[in-house]
């Protein structure tokens, strides 16, 4: 590429050169993206768009009367619901959690910072397992959960914890002191530094460990089937939902069931990125 | 006087920052406070905007006590080494964010951005991101910032430390003619003897948290009052158990003068227009002489040659403490 200036003009290979979207791939880079997409494609695409393809393969009838049966609407309603319920209550916990850790000095802090991680870290059933002894009949605190609609949004919070924290805090340690400092300088109070000069910045961090929080939240089993007894239209959740479809040999339907998650996933994650676009633009 | 400091002190754990700073700095002056990295300048600096504290003494800023004021209530713009940009911010909204904390109305606010702008040269970026903009172009609009409030002093923390040298120059001259034009009290921190001396009306030399001396750069480099500001402001050498400026030192090939010292040229060396000469003395000292190529051609001077040292009349010469 340097040699072009060196190139005669009525060299041919010149008008091989593509004009418009022109790519800056090399040989090595080809090469690395090419096993990139096959990788992405074996593991996601293809098993992808065969659930796609096989819902597609059952109509828009069956499809419709599928997703619009009472039983798996009321599970959609409650694991979407609550999955977004969960989020919005990680996104001020979490970055509370993400402050404190970063910004204050306390005893166990290396601690708490060691077993924020162990809700995420711990085997899905061995946290239902847990939380059933907390909060399951006879529970030491006096909250007998189980078999509720809290117990779902119980389990999600548990699992969805770290997200936040661990997206908001590596961007909180960086960020220079002295823009606060400036901004105090120039008059602002410590409520207008959060708002104005912190909190834009974190946005794209909450955002990140928000869609993070989301997509676990919607696909969580594990940790809820134990604690939360999956009653039909009170606490069935949309996982529990697909695996009973496929356990009476419904392929269709739990195709059908898994392609709306599917769209919902997509939905929330291109939104979440188009809020935090805005937000961050603000300040 | 703009800034009073009295009696000052400052420690972080068992290391002494600030040791009885006593400093009164003059209203509408371009004051350095100019020192050796880690002597304590920076502290000073910070302690005067409420960005720390002073563990004892007092600050006063325009003769009301500031002492135990936020830097919020200070009304002192401060600029940062590593200019401190709203990065999410446009330039334009970076410089009017103090006005906005105050409530002005948008179209004041607008029309003190635009003639901010007009003054640091950076019109046309108003709408660009700070990432957008070179190292001096950023902290040029942090210098606008700073004055969009109207600050009662301008305290500048290195401004130029991390800009390349070039820039940093040109930097320098500019301040001093927006010093000229806006008139505010203006104190900058800075360990480039050659910056202070550039630039400032008045500089403080502060090393080891104590103020070494008071002066304007003449008297600074004229009269130092010991010798490590006579050696922290320009080369020195010694000569007979004085420090000598280089340049001061007079080389003749005969003995004419009483009390010369007699040495041999160990080492010359040229560089453009200078030459220097490591004299070894008969005494064992080295003395290193500068001088134009003209007068060393004049002199004959090679290597291994006889000479006869003297320190030029009129010559600033400091008692040396400890061997340097």
């Amino acid at each position: 590429m340097t040699s072009a200036l060196a190139t005669p003009v009525d060299r041919p290979a010149r008008t091989r050169r593509p004009v418009v979207g022109t790519s800056t791939l090399t040989r090595g880079s080809g090469l690395a993206l090419g096993i990139a997409m096959t990788w992405f494609s074996l593991l996601v695409l293809i098993p992808l768009a065969a659930i796609v393809a096989t819902t597609a393969a059952g109509g828009w009838e069956q499809f419709w009367r599928i997703v619009t049966n009472d039983q798996t609407l009321a599970a959609l309603r409650l694991t979407v619901g609550s999955a977004l319920g969960v989020t919005a209550l990680n996104v001020f916990m979490g970055t509370a959690i993400a402050w404190v850790l970063v910004r204050d000095r306390f005893w166990g802090k290396r601690i708490l910072d060691v077993a924020i991680d162990i809700p995420f870290a711990l085997p899905t059933i061995v946290a239902g397992l847990v939380l059933l002894a907390l909060y399951g009949k006879g529970s030491p605190l006096g909250l007998e959960w189980a078999n509720t609609e809290m117990s779902v949004r119980l389990a999600l919070a548990f699992v969805t914890l770290p997200f936040i924290v661990r997206t908001v805090q590596p961007v909180l340690e960086e960020l220079e002191h002295d823009v606060e400092e400036a901004a105090a300088s120039l008059g602002a109070g410590r409520m207008t530094i959060f708002r104005r000069i912190i909190l834009p910045s974190l946005v794209p961090a909450i955002a990140a460990g928000a869609a993070l929080s989301f997509a676990r939240a919607i696909s969580e089993y594990g940790s809820l089937v134990l604690l939360s007894g999956n009653l039909p239209f009170k606490t069935e959740v949309v996982s529990v939902r697909v695996l009973s479809f496929i356990e009476g040999g419904n392929t269709a339907a739990a195709a059908a069931l898994a392609t709306v998650m599917l769209i919902v996933a997509l939905v929330v994650i291109v939104a979440v990125d188009v809020i935090s676009r805005r937000v961050a633009r603000r300040g | 006087m703009s800034i009073d400091i009295t009696g000052v002190n400052k420690l972080f754990g068992d290391f002494v920052a600030l040791e009885d700073v006593n400093v009164s700095i003059p209203t509408g002056q371009l004051t350095a406070l100019l020192g050796p990295s880690g002597g304590g300048k920076s502290t000073l600096l910070r302690i005067i905007a409420g960005l720390d504290t002073a563990d004892t003494g007092t600050i006063s800023i325009e003769g009301t006590d500031a002492t135990k004021l936020p830097p919020q209530k200070r009304n002192v713009g401060f600029v940062f080494q590593h200019y401190a940009v709203f990065k999410h911010m446009t330039v334009a909204k970076n410089v009017a964010f103090g006005l906005e904390i105050r409530k002005k109305s948008k179209k004041e606010i607008a029309h003190r951005v635009d003639e901010l702008l007009k003054l640091v040269h950076l019109s046309q970026f108003a709408h660009r991101l700070p990432s957008q903009l070179s190292g001096g172009q950023r902290q040029r609009m942090a210098l606008a910032r700073a004055l969009a409030v109207e600050p009662t002093v301008l305290l500048l923390d290195e401004p130029f430390g991390a800009l390349d040298a070039k820039v940093r120059k040109e930097l320098r001259e500019w301040l001093r003619r927006l010093h000229d034009e806006v008139n505010v009290t203006t104190v900058f921190v800075t360990h480039d003897q050659e910056e202070a001396l550039e630039v400032a009306d008045e500089i403080v030399v502060i090393n080891d948290g104590r103020v070494e001396q008071i002066g304007s750069p003449d008297e600074l480099y004229d009269e130092p009052a010991n010798d490590f500001v006579m050696g922290f402001l320009g080369e020195v050498t010694s000569l007979n158990g004085n420090l000598i400026r280089p340049h001061d030192v007079d080389v003749t090939t005969a003995p004419t003068l009483a009390g010369a010292v007699q040495g041999e040229i160990s080492r010359m060396l040229r560089i453009g227009f200078e030459v220097r000469v490591t004299v070894l003395t008969d005494d064992g000292q080295e003395v290193q002489v500068t001088m134009t190529r003209t007068h060393a051609r004049a002199l004959g001077l090679e290597e291994g040659q006889h000479v006869w040292l003297t320190a030029a009349t009129g010559a600033t010469t400091v008692p040396t403490m400890a061997a340097v």
